[in-house]
């Protein structure tokens, strides 16, 4: 970045050196995946063979769920700990209200929000058969989240702080308890009792889905709700 | 039930599973989250135990995720390297959660800034909880992209952790940090991409099997220890550790330094010599030694030249992880010490060392308000167990015997001279020269007590500050002595290993 305004589209010379290394990085990483065979689909064979097993018809969620829940049990925790990091830095900013919301604004909220939250849920059960599950869900319930926020709708700031803490853990929670149930019922993490599957997953997702919403919106709040009376009251 | 046996593979999965559901508690709750994090360290630490037991009755064992077998499912394993590792995050874990405690507390007595200590407290054990679980996952893990989602947990918890003192300096730092961290994860991502398009399959074992000497797997190699190098800071990709790791929160600082920075080392190293030895060869070993080499001078001269405690600590960080790589071109002798055992002391004995000498820097401090080294006279007469932390971890730290980082240090001076080498043993010992340099020159200041100086009485919440640094210091110390014991369990743990390198130990 150049500091000054006029040279603001000029590139340094060091800049140049980059963007040519750059570039010829690029060109080279470009040729050798144009030139390395690639192996046989191994794993999709894998797949195709064990699907029948997994309690779900889509391969996507089986995958994510059921043959390598583990990862997705992790990447939950990931999306909890962004949540949590921005939440350790700053206060989200929420304006006073000072003039009232229009009618057009507020008909929109009416009308979009519960037929988003309608869609994420449609999209949590299509999972199971099609292309769909918690991460798709939770991202319309994020824009949902998103919609009602930059409303600024007054009960927003009611809201108690310990019922979004429940929310944020809800899923991941959800998740942890279920992979140990099965730890003790079939001696394997996340390895699902025969013909329980389906719906295990369909609880987890759905879990999952309102905390992955959840966190999305909080993360365009961007930052923690600007009255945690928890430690005020209890020092 | 089947699972709760000793033999049972099952209990693999607690040191996951158990920090991160303390981890979503801690954030939960607004109370006892200490009482929580404490459980879960001293279950951790207990599990590991027993796992440990497990594996010199068993051998090295494995826990399928879910029952799937690779290459469809996720595998866990335990083995020699990896447990030892368990060990050294368990330990130096449990002495951080409790010196933790003792400094919020302290933190929090002083009633000008209480609240935003609170806070800090408040967000300081979740985050620490759910980087524990990514450290334990990490080396337990057995499936290259299960590696990359552990590397993400800690690489974003340890940003947030040091960003956590909200001064301007740290939070640059940290966010400078977070790039790195990101872009060495996504560097790491494309590897994966080479692996998986040119073999098929994600399981390490597999991989360890399938590895032929092609273009992509080379590539996928070449850009995963690029990641993961920048999150181990080899010099000269060492530039954000210094920064971010000294203006940290002093039980962050002693996290970031002695475990976080392991974690990433501890995945190329076994990418490098246990999953794709065959495609290494030896001058590329000559040139991550010679990193490290510099890495070790330059390291070392920085914190000579450093004027805050912290800072020098931090240095001295870059300094010590060097001798890690001076391990590798000395990797391929014949006939001599397993690289592995040389590897894991060095890693065992900086991680306890290092931790205390950053909690000593740390309650230094919080005593006298600040760390310029020339302002540190008469520390030793108000915190002697401090100091005498603070000298136990120097002591390990230029290598004395019977320290435990003199015996990883010994171990490359030997295998450096038994391959005739000899310019690695001499950087070794310049860099241990360096070391007394700079562990001397702050350990002169503290025990000067200044004409007209007049102790202070003491303040309540000492002990916990205190305490554990000497314990990490001593346990650093004593390594030494206990060295056949480490060395049993990599044994034991390395049925794999013992193909690669033919060779007896000391």
């Amino acid at each position: 970045m150049s500091r000054t305004g006029k040279s603001h589209k000029r590139l340094d010379g060091f800049q140049r050196l980059l963007l040519l290394l750059v570039i010829c990085m690029v060109m080279l990483l470009g040729y050798i995946i144009w030139s390395t065979p690639g192996s046989k689909p191994v794993l999709t064979d894998a797949v195709a063979q064990m699907q029948e097993y997994s309690g779900v018809e889509s391969p996507v969620t089986a995958v994510l769920l059921n043959f390598r829940g583990y990862d997705t049990l992790l990447e939950v925790m990931v999306l909890l700990l962004a949540v949590i990091g921005t939440w350790s830095l700053t206060e989200a900013f929420f304006p006073v209200q000072g003039s009232e919301i229009s009618p057009v604004q507020m008909g929109a909220v009416r009308l979009l929000a519960p037929v988003m939250c309608l869609v994420a849920a449609y999209l949590v059960w299509q999972g199971s058969h099609l292309a769909g599950g918690a991460f798709q869900g939770g991202a319309i319930l994020g824009a949902a989240g998103v919609l009602v926020l930059v409303t600024e709708l007054p009960g927003l700031r009611t809201i108690p702080v310990l019922s979004l803490r429940i929310g944020l853990v809800l899923g991941p929670l959800l998740f942890t308890g279920t992979a140990l149930f099965c730890l003790f019922i079939t001696g394997d993490l996340l390895g699902y009792p025969k013909g329980a599957g389906g719906w295990m997953i369909l609880l987890v997702e759905t879990g999952c889905a309102v905390s992955i919403g959840l966190t999305l919106a909080l993360l365009f709040a961007g930052g923690r709700p600007d009255k945690e009376s928890i430690w005020k009251n209890n020092p | 039930m089947t699972v709760f046996q000793f033999s049972s593979p099952a209990w693999m999965v607690c040191p996951v599973i158990l920090p991160l559901i303390a981890g979503l508690l801690c954030f939960l709750f607004s109370h006892r989250t200490f009482a929580i994090a404490l459980a879960a360290a001293l279950t951790n630490l207990l599990v590991v135990c027993l796992l440990t037991g497990q594996l010199l009755v068993f051998g090295p064992m494995r826990c399928h995720m879910g029952g799937w077998q690779p290459p469809l499912g996720i595998t866990l394993r335990t083995d020699g390297p990896a447990l030892l590792m368990l060990l050294m995050t368990a330990v130096t874990g449990l002495a951080i959660t409790l010196y933790a405690r003792g400094y919020f507390s302290y933190r929090i007595s002083d009633p000008r800034r209480a609240g935003r200590h609170q806070r800090q407290q408040r967000y300081f054990w979740p985050l620490w909880m759910l980087l524990l679980a990514g450290l334990n996952g990490l080396f337990l893990s057995n499936d290259v992209f299960n590696v990359y989602v552990t590397l993400e947990l800690i690489g974003i918890s340890a940003a947030s952790l040091a960003a956590l003192s909200g001064k301007p300096a740290s939070l640059l730092a940290s966010f400078r940090y977070l790039l790195v961290s990101l872009l060495g994860s996504l560097t790491y991502l494309f590897g994966i991409v080479f692996l998986y398009r040119s073999n098929g399959v994600l399981d390490l074992g597999l991989l360890q099997n399938l590895a032929a000497n092609g273009l992509g797997i080379r590539t996928a190699l070449v850009l995963m220890s690029v990641g993961l190098l920048l999150k181990t800071a080899l010099f000269p990709l060492h530039f954000w550790l210094p920064p971010a790791h000294a203006n940290a929160l002093a039980p962050v600082s002693a996290i970031l330094s002695a475990l976080v920075v392991k974690g990433s080392f501890y995945m190329l190293f076994r990418f490098w010599f246990e999953i794709f030895p065959s495609t290494i060869t030896q001058p590329t070993l000559n040139f991550m030694g010679t990193l490290g080499a510099v890495a070790v001078l330059w390291g070392a001269v920085q914190a000579i030249r450093q004027h805050r405690l912290k800072l020098m600590v931090a240095y001295s960080t870059v300094s010590q992880l060097g001798y890690l790589f001076i391990a590798f071109p000395l990797a391929r002798v014949d006939g001599g010490i397993p690289v592995w055992s040389i590897v894991i002391f060095i890693a065992l004995a900086h991680a306890c060392a290092k931790s205390a000498m950053f909690m000593a820097a740390g309650t230094v401090f919080l005593h006298l308000g600040h760390d310029r080294i020339k302002d540190l006279s008469g520390v030793r007469a108000s915190l002697p167990i401090t100091v005498f932390a603070y000298g136990i971890a120097g002591v390990s730290l230029m290598g004395l015997p019977p320290s435990g980082g003199f015996v990883g240090k010994w171990l490359l001076l030997t295998a450096s001279l038994g391959s005739s080498q000899w310019w690695w043993a001499l950087v070794v010992i310049t860099g241990s020269l360096l070391a007394s340099i700079y562990v001397f020159r702050v350990m002169s200041r503290l025990f000067v007590i200044p004409e007209g100086f007049s102790l202070k009485k003491s303040e309540p919440h000492f002990r916990l500050l205190e305490w554990p640094a000497l314990a990490l210091a001593l346990i650093s110390l004593f390594l030494g002595l206990a060295a056949s014991w480490p060395l049993h369990i990599l044994v034991h743990g390395t049925t794999t290993l013992a193909q690669v390198f033919v060779g007896g130990l000391p």
